[in-house]
């Protein structure tokens, strides 16, 4: 059932990307292309962490210190070294599964609201390590002077067209990732520990084990979404490793919703259309965002897609009935 | 923010513009459709208008606004009107980095205006570089921006302060009064962050090279925005300094004073502090203390013109409020860019910026009335930079030393060659 | 790092007043502040990540109320009471609802109210900072107490927050009202079933929080500068203080806040650059082996 399945996802997903690629062709606007690229490293970035919220049940408030820590690994090896664009993300990669290897063994140990408040702290302090090693990251003003973007495979990433594309590609292929890792029978483990970890640990699981996966796996897709926030900036910024770029994430996944798979990516184009748009229109948009979010904290109670799947649910329940 | 209305006032050249935007309006993203001669100049200001810093693109998109508005009623550029788009960036780097792809890419505007503060000005250059677009940054004081030959780009200009600058003149004047004065136990406190840094740095460096006897017996450095400033007023205390130096700014600053003076921290002691000439702190401050030497940040009565001041008063009766640092260095580069328009008798961005480099201008803020953008690195010189003792009630600095700009180049000159950047 | 010079501090009696005396300064507002925090977690379960907006609307009150008063006094005492009426009004329509809801629900309702606060402070009171200056009565020329210099203002700090301090205990202690409460916060349901009101207390309490939050806010008004979004660091102070002191223990925030303002103050000596990352190492190792605070208790049932 589940090969069938995936069957079913792989070609979903290349449709979707070839309905991307497309886009450039039809239209010349240029708004789009910065759109899609931003979306799709921040809905890695907020799907990386729905495997530890939604499906692991481990809230973590300190996701962005490996969006930071992919970001920055990126950008300096290819500014110190002359190593190619398809390295430097391997390197940022690595690097960024080492750390969450060292911080996941320490954390999920913790349960609950003792596991957010730690993934807290090392975030912060990551982030002042950020701040005062200024010789490696330039401190406050992030890494400056733009990053050489050496072409590869006929792709100039300088160019709006070619990073499109390859975020398109590196998108699409990070989900179809993460969705085959979800429902593989590691998938379910983890689900299963965040239904009920004793349960899992007296059917013989190593719980702690499974957390870990979840932690370095959470880690690295998210080290791969700063790469491509990166690419977008042509640097790198303390900020993308500070608490408001994890309380983004919160938001994109909480809007979006957690139960369903694609819930962080709808809630990540929502926030970022908000923001777009709000910003034009408006010089109170911490009003105006404050008032969104409101409505989804205290109106829908849960996110966008929780919402539908939910009234799906519903409907198809009183069909059956009736 | 919202756009800039641009009203022309003759009946028949409004209701063809009206046509014209409307039409335009009515898809977004798409150039707007009207009579060539009309179409106006689109000039994107990303800057920040919220959170702490909100004072900044306050005073930028102020002066900046007064700017344009002369140039449109004066006619413009053969009769083509500028259009300022201005968008907040909230502080968030990578938010200017998107702001300004988007004014450039989406809201069709030839030139960027940043108003940026340091690590967004770092993100705009970047955007500047990769879509070589026409960018002069107003309100970064950072040096490397444009004096270090790696980072600089063609097309991006600066229309500020430097640090270097300053501090080549505060050294100069602080090392006089050492001098007369006696202050050979100096410490220093300023924010953690790379301007507090440089700029502190700079500053000691030049003090030492104007006076031998200059020592420096402790260094503090309080974060940015910290709002108590206790550990590091007692650490100031147990050190008995003679003078302090210190490039705190805004409200940290007025925080700042107000925390020391009940440590009597500055009784009997110099205290100089570079970014203390600003109305906005002089206004808040309830008790300057004595012995306060500042660095003009904007005075109007600095330089003493009535060019400068009438711009003042202009300023101030339009917004009801003092101009700041970065009022000056806003209408400053929306003069430039006027003037540079005109030059090139167009509104194209490569032949602005060849017009633009080595341009000189009259200006209320220069040093002789005129600034001139050094062709070398696209930044400005000859602007006026003073120092001087602070009283506590207007004109605030009765008489500040204006320094030199002779001497400010030679020793900018060596300086960057030490740097490796010349 | 400069291990000399807080060795040589450490062997002086005036610095080691000096230091101590702006530790307790730095400590006791960071109590005010946390405390409430505290309270309101342990009796309510509920992070209030909006806290720090609570401070900052308590400062702009007593700004307010100080200009059109003149009396100090009067202002600390309207902000505590204009943040502790705000939070009744937050707790009863907002928070009320997400109680059952997962923390994350909690957190985005508190980080809408701070984004709304904050823009509705700039609305209000305007963008520029504003600076409420010192009242005259504390403008004496600082007291030298055995070689160190303590100001005067600070002293009437201390002396507020150690009063504060000590009405909070004895109502948490002494009184009916603070056994209902512990009740409350022990157990709940039971408090319930026993026929006590517990919306009502979990309202007090909220409102009660932001009373502290509020009046430490004011305290510290006239050497502090206000502008919108100054609620932040306070915030994270004080999470750094529930955390090292225990979530839900009052007398955890005193001692935690006290820890923190003696590193800060002999730490701006001894290790200055490194002040922000020995405090959030702290954080990560009371985490890692006490995760429930120096004196703290286990987490509620």
């Amino acid at each position: 059932m589940k090969r069938h399945a995936f069957t079913k996802e792989m070609a979903l997903g290349a449709v979707v990307l070839g309905l991307l690629l497309l886009i450039p062709l039809l239209t010349p606007s240029r708004i789009a292309l910065d759109f899609v690229i931003r979306l799709a490293a921040l809905g890695i970035f907020a799907t990386s962490l729905n495997m530890l919220v939604g499906y692991g049940g481990m809230v973590s408030f300190g996701h962005s210190m490996f969006f930071g820590s992919g970001a920055y690994a990126f950008a300096l090896t290819l500014q110190k070294t002359s190593m190619g664009i398809p390295t430097a993300m391997l390197v940022a990669i690595v690097f960024s599964g080492l750390v969450a290897l060292v911080i996941g063994a320490i954390c999920v140990r913790l349960k609950e609201i003792y596991f957010s408040f730690l993934t807290l702290a090392f975030q912060m302090l990551f982030h002042s390590i950020i701040l005062t090693w200024t010789t490696l990251t330039g401190g406050d003003q992030g890494l400056t002077g733009g990053i050489p973007r050496p072409p590869f495979l006929g792709l100039n990433l300088a160019q709006t067209t070619d990073l499109y594309a390859f975020a398109s590609v590196v998108g699409v292929v990070c989900f179809l990732l993460m969705r085959y890792i979800l429902q593989s029978p590691f998938g379910y483990t983890l689900r299963m520990v965040r239904d009920n970890a004793d349960r899992a640990q007296f059917l013989g699981i190593n719980v702690w084990r499974v957390k870990l996966y979840a932690f370095i796996l959470a880690g690295v897709f998210a080290s791969v979404g700063g790469v491509l926030m990166s690419l977008f900036v042509s640097g790198a910024f303390p900020d993308f490793s500070y608490w408001t770029m994890s309380g983004e994430a919160v938001f994109m996944i909480m809007m979006g919703g957690v139960n369903v798979f694609l819930g962080p990516l709808v809630g990540s184009a929502l926030l970022l259309m908000f923001n777009d748009v709000i910003t034009r229109t408006t010089e109170y948009h911490g009003l105006a965002l404050g008032l969104v979010v409101l409505i989804f904290a205290l109106g829908f109670k849960r996110g966008i897609t929780d919402f539908v799947l939910q009234g799906w649910q519903w409907l198809q329940r009183s069909g059956r009935a009736s | 923010m919202t756009q800039l209305p641009v009203q022309a006032s003759q009946g028949r050249r409004q209701l063809l513009k009206g046509a014209g935007a409307l039409a335009g309006l009515s898809s977004l993203g798409m150039p707007a459709i009207s009579l060539a001669q009309n179409k106006p100049i689109r000039i994107g200001m990303p800057t920040i208008l919220s959170g702490r810093v909100a004072m900044l693109g306050i005073a930028s998109t102020s002066a900046a606004k007064m700017e344009v508005e002369k140039f449109n009623a004066a006619g413009g550029l053969n009769g083509r009107k500028i259009e300022l788009i201005i968008r907040d960036s909230k502080g968030s780097p990578q938010e200017a980095s998107r702001v300004a792809r988007e004014l450039v890419t989406a809201d069709g505007c030839e030139m960027i205006f940043d108003g940026e503060a340091s690590s967004g000005s770092f993100a705009v250059h970047e955007v500047a570089r990769d879509l070589g677009v026409l960018v002069i940054h107003t309100c970064s004081e950072t040096s490397s921006l444009t004096a270090d030959p790696k980072l600089r780009v063609p097309t991006a200009f600066r229309c500020a302060r430097q640090g270097i600058h300053d501090a080549v003149v505060g050294g100069a004047y602080a090392a006089q009064v050492a001098k007369e004065k006696g202050l050979r136990r100096w410490m220093t406190v300023s924010p953690d962050y790379a301007y507090g840094r440089d700029t502190t740095e700079e500053f000691i460096e030049y003090l030492k090279y104007f006076n031998k006897d200059i020592e420096v017996i402790g260094e503090v450095w309080p974060k940015l925005f910290q709002p108590d400033y206790s550990e590091s007023i007692t650490r100031l205390v147990q050190g008995k300094p003679q003078a302090i130096y210190s490039c705190i700014w805004g409200g940290d600053l007025t925080s700042f004073i107000d925390q020391a003076n009940i440590y009597a921290l500055l009784k009997d002691r110099q205290f100089f502090a570079v970014n203390m000439a600003d109305y906005a702190v002089l206004t808040a401050v309830k008790n300057v203390p004595q012995n306060l030497h500042s660095g003009n940040r904007y005075l109007k009565n600095f330089p003493n013109t009535t060019a400068n001041t009438n711009w003042s008063n202009e300023y101030t009766a339009k917004n009801k409020e003092l101009p700041l640092n970065w009022s000056w260095q806003n209408a400053a580069g929306m003069q430039f860019l006027t003037a540079a328009m005109k030059k090139a008798n167009s509104s194209d961005g490569k032949k602005v910026a060849e017009a633009l480099r080595g341009l000189t201008i009259d200006s209320p803020f220069g040093t002789n009335g005129k600034l001139t953008m050094r062709a070398e690195d696209n930044t400005i010189v000859d602007y006026a930079v003073g120092w001087g003792t602070l009283d506590t009630k207007e004109p605030f600095m009765a008489k500040p030393n204006m320094g030199s700009w002779k001497q400010i180049s030679e020793l900018e000159l060596e300086w960057k060659k030490r740097k490796g950047w010349a | 790092m400069e291990p000399t010079a807080l060795l040589e501090c450490l062997s002086s009696v005036s610095c080691i007043v000096t230091q101590s005396s702006t530790g307790l300064i730095v400590g006791a507002l960071l109590f005010l502040v946390a405390a409430g925090l505290t309270l309101i977690f342990g009796v309510l379960g509920v992070i209030n990540f909006s806290h720090g907006s609570f401070y900052m609307l308590g400062a702009y009150i007593a700004l307010s109320a100080y200009r059109f008063t003149g009396s100090y006094i009067l202002a600390t005492l309207a902000a505590g009471l204009g943040v502790g009426l705000f939070g009744l009004f937050f707790e009863r329509f907002f928070m009320r609802r997400v109680y059952n809801a997962d923390v994350l629900m909690q957190l985005l309702v508190c980080y809408a109210f701070i984004l709304i606060l904050d823009d509705v402070v700039k609305i209000i009171w305007g963008p520029e900072f504003q600076s409420m200056g010192m009242p005259a009565a504390f403008e004496a020329p600082p007291l030298f107490i055995g070689g160190g210099i303590v100001p005067v203002f600070y002293l009437y700090l201390i002396a507020a927050a150690g009063l504060i301090a000590l009405v909070l205990w004895y109502i948490l202690a002494k009184t009916r009202l603070g056994k209902v409460v512990r009740a409350a916060a022990h157990n709940p349901t039971m408090t319930s079933a026993l026929g006590l009101n517990t919306s009502l207390i979990y309202a007090c309490v909220f409102a009660f929080g932001g009373l502290l939050a509020g009046m430490a806010g004011g305290l510290a008004a006239p050497v502090r500068s206000m502008s919108p979004g100054m609620g932040f660091s306070i915030l994270i102070e004080s999470f750094i203080v529930t955390v090292i002191g225990g979530m839900g223990s009052v007398s955890g925030a005193l001692v935690g806040a006290l820890l923190i303002g003696l590193v800060r103050s002999f730490g701006s000596i001894g290790f200055p650059l490194f002040v922000e990352g020995i405090m959030f190492l702290a954080m990560v190792l009371i985490l890692v082996l006490k995760p429930s605070g120096l004196l703290g208790k286990e987490t509620r049932s």
